[in-house]
């Protein structure tokens, strides 16, 4: 068997990735992978803790999960979508007209 | 076989949030049978939904509930009070948004539909007894406000404000779900109340997933609320989402992290609880650096400002950091009467400025300000009290908020941060009142032209400025529903634990 730590390991290394992704992507898109990989990292962790503790809390939470990231997606890319038509980039860069 | 009422009990425990829902789902049916051009008729089916909501809430003040749902929904003092706080943020909203959408031809059912589904998550928010009701609150809340503060579509200024505070919102969310995924490894459960067993009776599977986790959950909860240093999309969404939805995202999104706020680290990780104690030093010491840092932030950043909304948006900074003392003090009473407070004022000088931006948000900076004093002497006037609550002038709301949240913070021993505070809302005065200065001293080069108030306008602004001298001059009746007047210091201990009981 596979122990916890890997899991969480691996957690703990898409959650990273998807963090600085967001930081660092210049495109959109790419940033929207990064959100929902930093989102798949802590469903990750949960199942891999629930199966490890014999609950099913953890996995009824990624369910729940689940369906928000979704919803989330689908009003991020709707978002995208609109700032598109309007602006013809996906670039998050160029999206400065109000500044610090 | 036991007699079954008609609906379970625990079902009287979610009746704001079922009148809320239900609201918002005929405000969808409403929008797609009714004839085209009629704008009000959701806004009125809101007002009434959330009138029902505000009586659920009172009816439920009295009673004692039991946590519902195998403890995924608490029923006390903190639930309610916020909930009350969080009507009264929907409902001023609603009406400050009637007249804008109607001027731009907005789709109102839309509008209207996200308001409420907005406030169901605000609601869940402030009953949440367990991680998972937290998180999906959280989201209910986040994913409407994405697309309202987006609302108009061809704007790029807007478009730019949704996309914001899409990526930030959504990158906090991540924040905040590892950590509860960590929170649950180290304590397997995600109920609080299991939560806070696992604690005291030092079942922890591995210290530092617990201190990791928690200090997620708080990284998480500091993005929602705009605290320095993770405010810097707070302008930009401010500035550019539709001044309507501003208003709205300023009181009620940030008072729903706050009760979120003192259910976790006020209640749920509290010193009192056996073996918390180097927990809850941890976070004390990471709450009050943030504290002090968005004071100072907020502030001295919103001094440059020329555009009245980003400096609205950098002044609400500062006051999360205020409200953050009363988390210090672990004193959740004086955080709600805050946002109480914070939330009435603010929702006034957001429905002035929405009536002074005109349509398409066209008037927000401060030059646009200049000379109208005495030609719009009410709404100047009006905007005035506004501005000297926020900046705490004593008989208004915003000097009775800090009052109490610096007395607590003060008694809890938190002398550095309360004397930084002072003199920050010192500071503050400067800017909270350049925007009079401008608008009845400086000479106006353009015409000027008085917008149009319409009643749905005066009513919210009546109710802002009822409530902000009503809870500025006669503050003792909500003290004591929030039964501060009467409970001494050593009294306190039980009002903070969580409702216990009924969870499997």
């Amino acid at each position: 068997m596979v122990p916890l730590s890997w899991y969480l390991a691996l957690s703990a290394v898409l959650f990273t990735m998807g963090a600085v992704g967001i930081l660092i992507k210049r495109n959109v898109i790419a940033v929207l992978l990064c959100l929902e990989m930093m989102l798949n990292a802590a469903n990750l962790a949960l199942v891999a803790f629930s199966s490890f503790f014999q609950q099913t809390d953890g996995q009824l939470l990624v369910f729940l999960v689940m369906v928000v990231a979704a919803a989330e997606a689908g009003v991020g890319l709707a978002i995208v979508i609109s700032v598109f038509r309007n602006r013809e980039t996906l670039d998050v860069d160029e999206s400065h007209l109000m500044k610090l | 076989m036991p007699y079954q009422a008609p609906l379970p009990r625990e079902y009287y425990a979610l009746m704001p949030e079922i009148a809320v829902s239900i609201t918002g789902i005929v405000i969808m049916m409403y929008d797609a049978f009714a004839p085209k051009g009629s704008r009000r008729g959701a806004g009125y089916i809101a007002l009434a939904g959330l009138v029902a909501a505000g009586v659920s809430v009172a009816y439920l003040w009295n009673e004692s509930i039991p946590p519902a749902f195998s403890g995924m929904l608490l029923t006390d003092k903190l639930r309610l009070f916020f909930d009350a706080i969080f009507i009264l943020v929907a409902g001023v909203s609603v009406l400050m948004a009637m007249q804008p959408l109607d001027d731009e031809r907005l789709p109102a059912g839309e509008y209207f539909t996200l308001l409420m589904f907005a406030t169901v998550g605000m609601l869940l928010m402030g009953g949440a007894g367990d991680l998972a009701m937290l998180f999906l609150g959280l989201e209910t809340l986040s994913i409407t406000t994405y697309v309202m503060a987006g609302y108009r579509r061809g704007d790029l200024r807007c478009n730019e404000s949704a996309l914001k505070y899409f990526i930030l919102g959504s990158f906090s969310t991540g924040f905040l779900l590892y950590g509860i995924a960590l929170t649950y490894g180290a304590t397997k459960s995600t109920n609080f109340l299991k939560i806070q067993q696992a604690i005291a009776s030092g079942q922890i599977t591995y210290e530092p997933l617990l201190t990791i986790g928690v200090a997620m959950i708080l990284i998480g909860l500091c993005f929602k609320v705009a605290t320095a240093p993770f405010h810097v999309w707070t302008p930009d969404v401010y500035e550019g989402a539709p001044t309507m939805v501003t208003g709205f995202m300023a009181a009620g999104p940030k008072a729903a992290a706050f009760a979120i706020f003192a259910r976790v680290f006020v209640q749920v990780f509290s010193p009192d609880v056996p073996n918390a104690a180097n927990l809850a030093a941890t976070w004390t010491d990471a709450v009050a650096l943030i504290a002090v840092l968005s004071m100072i932030v907020g502030n001295v950043i919103a001094i440059q400002q020329t555009n009245i909304k980003r400096m609205l948006a950098y002044s609400s900074i500062a006051h999360a950091g205020y409200a953050l003392v009363g988390v210090l003090a672990r004193d959740w009473q004086s955080v709600a009467f805050y946002m109480l407070t914070y939330a009435v004022m603010n929702l006034g000088a957001f429905t002035i400025v929405t009536i002074l931006a005109r349509q398409g948000d066209e008037k927000t900076e401060l030059d646009d300000y200049a000379g109208i004093g005495f030609h719009s002497m009410g709404l100047s006037v009006v905007l005035m009290i506004f501005m000297l609550s926020l900046g705490g002038i004593p008989l208004t709301a915003g000097f009775m908020g800090k009052l109490v949240i610096f007395k607590q913070g003060w008694q809890a021993g938190f002398h550095e941060v309360v004397i930084i505070g002072v003199l920050n809302s010192a500071v503050s005065l400067y800017y909270y009142l350049r925007p009079l200065v401008v608008m009845f001293f400086k000479e106006r080069e353009t015409p000027y032209v008085p917008p149009k108030v319409t009643a749905p306008f005066y009513a919210a602004l009546a109710i802002s400025v009822i409530a902000v001298f009503y809870l500025g001059m006669f503050p003792n009746r909500t003290l004591n529903a929030l039964e501060m007047n009467n409970a001494s210091k050593d009294a306190k201990a039980p009002a903070a634990a969580l409702p216990a009981g009924g969870v499997r």
